[in-house]
């Protein structure tokens, strides 16, 4: 019979916290990145240049097609051999960014293509500056409109960097392989593990619920839910 | 293509269609797992809704690669079982595949008033009549594109099962890489073959969302 140890895991707690702040660290750097790769790409998008429209569609789709996995190996051990070297952590920054940014784009764009064209030409009319347009009436209806899938990505850039482990970044999944291949202790370690993951995603999940309620709490009457 | 590779064409065709089948047997298995979880997060019992909620939240927030590792190593040694990289797979994709499916299968019944609901009871229609004639037949019309969407998600998360050593379209890729020592010539072969498959499942997809998707 299997005996539950999760005290067999004492040995490896040393290291755990950094590995915390490492996969923190790369899920932050990948959202705030994807977010401005996400904002240039709707941007694309919904220009009115046709070349910009195409591109834009084609890094979405190829993007969301391509897992994940294979864009990290693409950059890290695909560019090595065309002579281009990225660390570790580099390339899985980059893979993270692109493939968020993809779906960034699609929750942007779709933002702002739900915001009817008579307001932007009401608003000019009443003579508000584009900052003023953004800032007062765009913004705080595109916001009303992304955030709930903004902060399900931020979950999945998490979860996304778990990958980072299969090219040797020192994160959370690296050392759960570590500490289970060391010890045999795989199923504690793959507990505790998920509780790191589970309470990550839930915190995230409360932080977009509270900023949620925040800034709707701040938007004219007629926009509150 | 390298003549290099190319002689390796058939082990990356055989490995693509490993790839769709685990992952379809994963989005069946998923849909299954997520029909019954998906009910029991609108039962009207709350001890019910919080334990399908806690399970849907647990395997959307646990990354399908530490599933991967948690079923391959984990079971095995918690239960003393030898599992295959095929079932330990299976496993993990299901795990994921379901609690999406789940909230899929809850948002499509929510799509049914509850006016419906209170008509055809008012009609003295029994609750099982009224799921199986009056709510099931739209629910699964605003269930089925999404769900095109969770197949897309478990064949990409079907990647990580080279990681185990499973030998799909991924772990087929870096084999021929191996052997060949040509590596990025191999990995973007990989990565058209996954656009070319989930592109053509979206274009599905879109299709049915068409045909069947709300009319706004």
């Amino acid at each position: 019979m299997y005996a539950f140890n999760l005290a067999g895991l004492l040995p490896y707690i040393d290291p755990l916290p950094h590995a915390i702040v490492l996969t923190l660290w790369l899920s932050t750097l990948s959202i705030l990145l994807s977010i401005a790769v996400g904002l240039a790409g709707a941007l694309c998008r919904t220009s009115t240049s046709l070349i910009l429209r195409l591109t834009g569609a084609a890094y979405v789709e190829v993007l969301r097609n391509i897992p994940l996995l294979v864009v990290i190996y693409l950059i890290y051990f695909g560019l090595a051999q065309v002579g281009i070297r990225v660390t570790n952590f580099n390339s899985a920054l980059i893979a993270l960014t692109l493939n968020a940014g993809a779906y960034m784009t699609e929750i942007f764009r779709g933002g702002l293509v739900a915001i009817p064209r008579g307001q932007y030409e009401a608003a000019r009319s009443q003579g508000m500056t584009a900052w003023q347009l953004y800032r007062y009436v765009i913004f705080p209806q595109v916001f009303r409109i992304i955030y709930a899938p903004l902060g399900n990505l931020m979950i999945g850039i998490v979860i996304g960097s778990s990958l980072a482990s299969v090219i040797g970044v020192e994160e959370v999944t690296t050392w759960m392989r570590r500490a289970g291949d060391e010890t045999f202790r795989y199923m504690e370690s793959f507990l505790a593990v998920g509780v790191v993951y589970v309470a990550l995603a839930q915190a995230i999940n409360i932080g977009r619920i509270v900023t949620g309620r925040w800034l709707l709490s701040r938007a004219p009457v007629g926009m509150r839910r | 293509m390298s003549p290099a590779v190319a002689a390796y064409w058939y082990v990356l065709l055989k490995g693509a269609a490993i790839t769709l089948w685990i992952s379809w047997l994963a989005l069946i298995l998923g849909g299954l797992v997520g029909l019954v979880v998906g009910l029991l997060r609108i039962a009207p019992w709350a001890a019910v809704r919080w334990l399908a909620i806690a399970y849907i939240e647990v395997f959307r927030s646990v990354p399908p690669l530490v599933l991967f590792f948690g079923c391959f190593y984990g079971l095995s040694y918690a239960l003393q079982l030898d599992l295959s990289p095929f079932t330990a797979a299976t496993v993990a994709l299901t795990a994921t595949a379901s609690a999406l499916m789940a909230e899929v299968v809850r948002a499509g019944i929510e799509s049914v008033t509850r006016g419906q609901w209170e008509a055809a009871l008012s009609q003295g229609m029994h609750y099982h009549q009224v799921f199986r004639y009056v709510v099931w037949p739209q629910a699964i019309r605003v269930m089925l594109p999404p769900s095109v969407g969770v197949y897309i998600s478990t064949l990409k998360d079907s990647s990580l099962a080279s990681i185990i050593g499973y030998v799909e379209l991924t772990k087929s890729g870096l084999l021929v890489r191996e052997t060949t020592g040509i590596s990025f010539e191999v990995l973007l072969i990989i990565a058209v073959m996954y656009f070319i498959i989930n592109y053509s499942i979206s274009l599905v997809g879109a299709a049915l969302e068409r045909r069947f998707g709300y009319v706004h």
